[in-house]
């Protein structure tokens, strides 16, 4: 797939050298920049696959006939409760309770792509508004912003998760009205609550050196306010480090969810997650005798947290170079 | 009011709920000495062994001490005037003269009981002086203390005259214990009480002696200064000062968070016990939070056995599956139910057809093998274990039997096609009150390896649960107070406090039992509408909550044994068959492993932890 890229890459000129040269649009120069680096190429590639293994996870549990909950007593062992491993029917093996890893790692994927996009898309959104509104405004706002975010930063994360998470487990509802529950939506909450800090700062930071410039100055002086400022001429110029910072917390944000659910203030035990699965397999040396239960869920962790990786560094290569040099 | 806990690392569960009741196992000795030639039980040697967390509920003071490996060990230090021999089984559970010389009658239609103390019972160093009935009544003084109380004080307020766990000061004498001279302990109660007995056996009714113990006014404060009336005393306690408060300094052999040595009391005079053998020279327990560690040096032999602790299934399985190994798996009843409660005062668990009806739907068979398997110990088909039933009603009395155990979904639909919530009586609850039901459940394995069972019972009759899982402590109190109105919880478990069933009885199923927070009667059995305002919850309309207060009454005040165990068989069967509070799953065994340098196991039924006094060991190290 990489090829005709790499093509276009090596022998520009001779397509277009009988036209008269022409500027290339940024998106051009992008997508260009981009494709160059294979890692980077690969990484998006396992993404797609991963979406869509996420995405077609219940056709796989149909066609298997069953689906990540079903329990199969023939996939453990009768006297110590032991799980059996990978087999023709059961391609995985079965986790600690019997039932099939491999329905589990697909609806895993679900669970890690949620909290990566979602949670990190309300950290954005949260700290990209902040941050502009602070780095724009400056004086007093920009205190009262920048402080909360330092002290957001200071607060003992897994306390305040566990705390939470005890908190809203008492009733039906959750709390706040429903809007956060134990599991997924908490887990989200929680993960956003915490990263949106570092997002404004980002902001902020590029805000403080762009608001001085000429354009602004232009827009200003045309009597735009505030808010048209903000989000008509700074934020277009804001895009390039916001894409390349969030793809780069997400995976931190994958390995955050699994670490919570590792810990047991995570998703439940009937939502299929890899952080959860780690967690089972690393406790009571259950690793010992069932390799495949760290290995499987493992490998998917690791596979969708370097594409990750991979992508945000062939974004931030491909869109400021002049970052890089 | 609890069952005494046991910790376990795997489990833990330690913290402020008092009837946190870690789980774990226990039963007949069933290694044995198969095939190969085991050396000879002989005295000597030192007990070496290790736990990942003492986690004692009152740093080791006996007054207010709850738990099960701390009992195990007062067993080797505080003596009681009645106890049992520590051994294994219901030789374990059966009632012993110890300070005392032997077990009286009672008079005056058994409200005054009279007890004589052997004359030779001496306090370890620096003490050096005789046992008096004194220290018995000091310790009923301090038990009566509010600051100092015991969580088991419930067996002692409102029973013996004068007791009410309200005084301010343990110098206050309590008016219903007379020590007329100091071989001579007499006791009045309020009440009849057929187990007051077993309540003399609790470890808080131990000697203490005043002039050590009146320096800690505080709870937990006595454990670093323990003078020992047993066969062991900590080690250092000869070195202790007692003249000024002041001049006391913790003995040295006990740092809650680094180890606890034991060493044989010189002043100990094994002709004034038939309980305790006291093979082992010294015990040994050093705090090594790597359970991993702890469990390799039990195999090189560095270590003896491990203290508390349970051995992860990944090694009971190599243990038990190799025949060279197997003799050091030993596994023992741990008289301890574990269940999923749930509450009569929410619905659809106001409708006793609906309680049926989860009874029989459960698969116990699938959760015992998320357990840990037919290791973890056998199928519970009722509320109390066999043991504190005097095996009069065990595992064949099944009133939701089905195949395999497996739960059996035909019959829970006929029940459930009975309840209201099930309107259209296809078997299924379709009532709102049936789905989005919160079910508290623990972090940990093996229950949330339960967790996916118990859901997929209770789908079958169209019960929908939203599982929450916390930390053992949190999901404990959470489930204790009252207000919270959890419909269902899967993380509790009840061991006995002492062989007698009313420990089981009285403090889970009476109205009396109902508190606002630290209530252990979770499926509220015997609420009524009094209770119910006064507790600020609200009662279903229609609601016909069973009370069985009068039933249990009438057997506690039984005296015959015989009459006794039966009539609380029939509180067991009336609970399982007309109130249904719960869905008892597992009576769980203690598993220990233990290097060959333990030439003699022997498990302790009174705490079901391992016996300190009856283990014997073939090292040849010393404590100095």
């Amino acid at each position: 797939m990489s090829q005709p890229v790499l093509e276009e890459q090596f022998e520009p000129a001779a397509p277009e050298s009988a036209e008269v040269a022409r500027a290339r649009s940024s998106w051009e120069l992008f997508r260009v920049r981009f494709m160059q680096d294979k890692a980077a190429v690969a990484g998006a590639i396992t993404i797609v696959i991963l979406v869509l293994l996420a995405v077609v996870a219940p056709l796989f549990s149909r066609l298997l006939g069953h689906g990540p909950n079903e329990l199969f007593d023939k996939m453990r062992d009768p006297v110590f409760g032991l799980p059996k491993g990978p087999n023709g029917e059961f391609w995985f093996g079965a986790d600690g309770v019997g039932r099939d890893l491999f329905v589990r790692v697909l609806y895993g994927a679900r669970t890690s792509l949620t909290v990566a996009f979602v949670a990190t898309g309300l950290a954005t959104v949260v700290g990209v508004t902040l941050g502009m509104i602070a780095g724009y405004r400056g004086g007093v706002t920009d205190t009262i912003i920048s402080r909360a975010s330092d002290i957001v930063l200071a607060m003992p994360i897994l306390l305040f998760a566990i705390g939470i998470a005890t908190v809203c487990s008492v009733t039906a509802e959750g709390c706040l009205g429903g809007l956060l529950q134990p599991g997924l939506s908490l887990v989200i909450g929680i993960i956003a609550i915490f990263t949106w800090p570092n997002m404004a700062r980002l902001v902020r930071g590029q805000v403080l050196s762009l608001r001085e410039r000429e354009f602004i100055e232009a827009a200003r002086s045309l009597g735009a306010r505030g808010g048209r400022i903000m989000f008509r001429e700074l934020l277009p110029n804001l895009v390039a480090p916001i894409v390349v910072y969030a793809t780069l917390i997400i995976p931190n944000n994958i390995i955050f969810e699994a670490a919570l659910s590792f810990l047991g203030v995570g998703v439940p035990q009937t939502t299929p997650s890899w952080g959860r699965m780690l967690a089972e397999v690393a406790s009571g040396q259950l690793f010992t005798v069932a390799w495949w239960m760290m290995l499987f869920p493992g490998i998917f962790l690791l596979l969708t947290t370097l594409s990750f990786n991979l992508v945000g560094d062939g974004l931030r290569d491909a869109l400021g170079p002049s970052e890089r040099s | 009011m609890m069952g005494k806990r046991r910790q376990r690392l795997r489990l833990v569960g330690l913290a402020l709920a008092v009837a946190m009741v870690a789980a774990a196992c226990g039963g007949g000795d069933e290694g044995g000495d198969g095939g190969q030639q085991a050396p000879a039980a002989q005295k000597g040697g030192v007990l070496r062994t290790a736990t990942t967390d003492f986690g004692f509920t009152n740093g080791f003071d006996v007054t207010g001490e709850y738990l099960g490996s701390a009992f195990t060990l007062y067993g080797a230090l505080v003596r009681t005037l009645v106890g049992y021999k520590h051994v294994a089984g219901a030789a374990g559970n059966e009632l012993v003269p110890d300070l005392a010389t032997e077990i009286p009658q009672p008079t005056d239609n058994g409200l005054t009981y009279t007890f004589k103390l052997k004359p030779n019972v001496k306090y370890a160093p620096p003490l050096d002086r005789a046992v008096t009935s004194k220290d018995i009544a000091y310790a009923f003084q301090r038990i009566n203390t509010q600051p100092l109380a015991a969580q088991y004080g419930v067996y002692y307020f409102g029973v013996i005259k004068g007791m009410d766990g309200k005084a301010k000061s343990a110098a206050t004498k309590v008016s219903g214990i007379e020590t007329p001279d100091d071989q001579t302990i007499i006791f009045r109660l309020e009440k009849a009480t057929g187990d007051f007995g077993f309540r003399l056996a609790m470890p808080a009714t131990g000697a203490i002696p005043e002039e050590v113990a009146n320096c800690h006014k505080k709870a937990g404060d006595y454990g670093r200064f323990l003078i020992s009336s047993g066969p062991y005393m900590i080690q250092g306690s000869d070195q202790l000062k007692f003249d000024t408060c002041d001049a006391q300094k913790p003995i040295s052999g006990f740092d809650p968070s680094k180890k606890l040595y034991l060493v044989r009391n010189p002043n100990y005079d094994q002709a004034t016990d038939n309980s305790r053998t006291n093979y082992v020279d010294g015990i040994k327990i050093d705090v090594n939070t790597n359970l991993d560690d702890i469990f390799q040096k039990v195999e090189t032999g560095a270590l003896d056995t491990s203290f508390t602790d349970d051995a992860p299934p990944t090694l009971l399985q190599r243990y038990s599956t190799d025949a060279t190994l197997k003799n050091q798996v030993h596994q023992n009843d741990g008289d301890r139910t574990w269940y999923i409660t749930m509450n009569w005062a929410t619905p659809p668990f106001d409708d006793l057809n609906v309680r049926k009806a989860v009874n029989q739907v459960m698969d116990k068979q699938g959760m015992l093998q998320a357990w840990g398997g037919t290791v973890a110990g056998e199928i519970a088909t009722h509320i109390m274990p066999p043991a504190v039933l005097n095996e009069q009603l065990k595992a064949d009395y099944n009133p939701y039997a089905s195949e395999g155990n497996r739960g059996d979904e035909a019959k829970a639909k006929e029940l459930m096609k009975q309840s209201k919530y099930d309107t259209n009586k296809d078997g299924v609850c379709d009532g709102a009150a049936c789905s989005n039901l919160v079910m508290i459940n623990r972090n940990v394995a093996p229950w949330t390896a339960m967790e996916p069972v118990v859901v997929a019972s209770l789908e079958k009759i169209g019960i929908k649960v939203k599982a929450r899982e916390l930390a053992s402590s949190a999901a404990y109190t959470t489930i204790q107070t009252v207000k919270n109105q959890i419909p269902i919880a899967l993380n509790a478990g009840w061991g006995k406090d002492y062989p007698d069933a009313y420990s089981f009885a009285a403090p889970l199923f009476t109205k009396e039992a109902i508190i606002p927070t630290g209530n252990t009667n979770y499926a509220l059995v015997g609420l009524d509408q009094a209770k119910a305002s006064e507790l600020g919850i609200k009662l279903p309309s229609g609601a016909q909550i069973p009370n069985v207060d009068a039933d249990i009454n009438a057997c506690q005040e039984k005296t015959d044994v015989k009459e006794r165990v039966t009539c609380f068989v029939d509180v067991d069967k009336k609970l399982m068959e007309q109130v249904v509070p719960w869905v008892p799953y597992l009576w769980n065994k203690v598993v220990v492993i233990t290097n060959p340098s333990v030439t003699k196991y022997e498990f302790d039924q009174f705490s079901t932890e391992m016996s300190i006094t009856e283990i014997a060991v073939s090292n040849k190290e010393t404590l100095s």
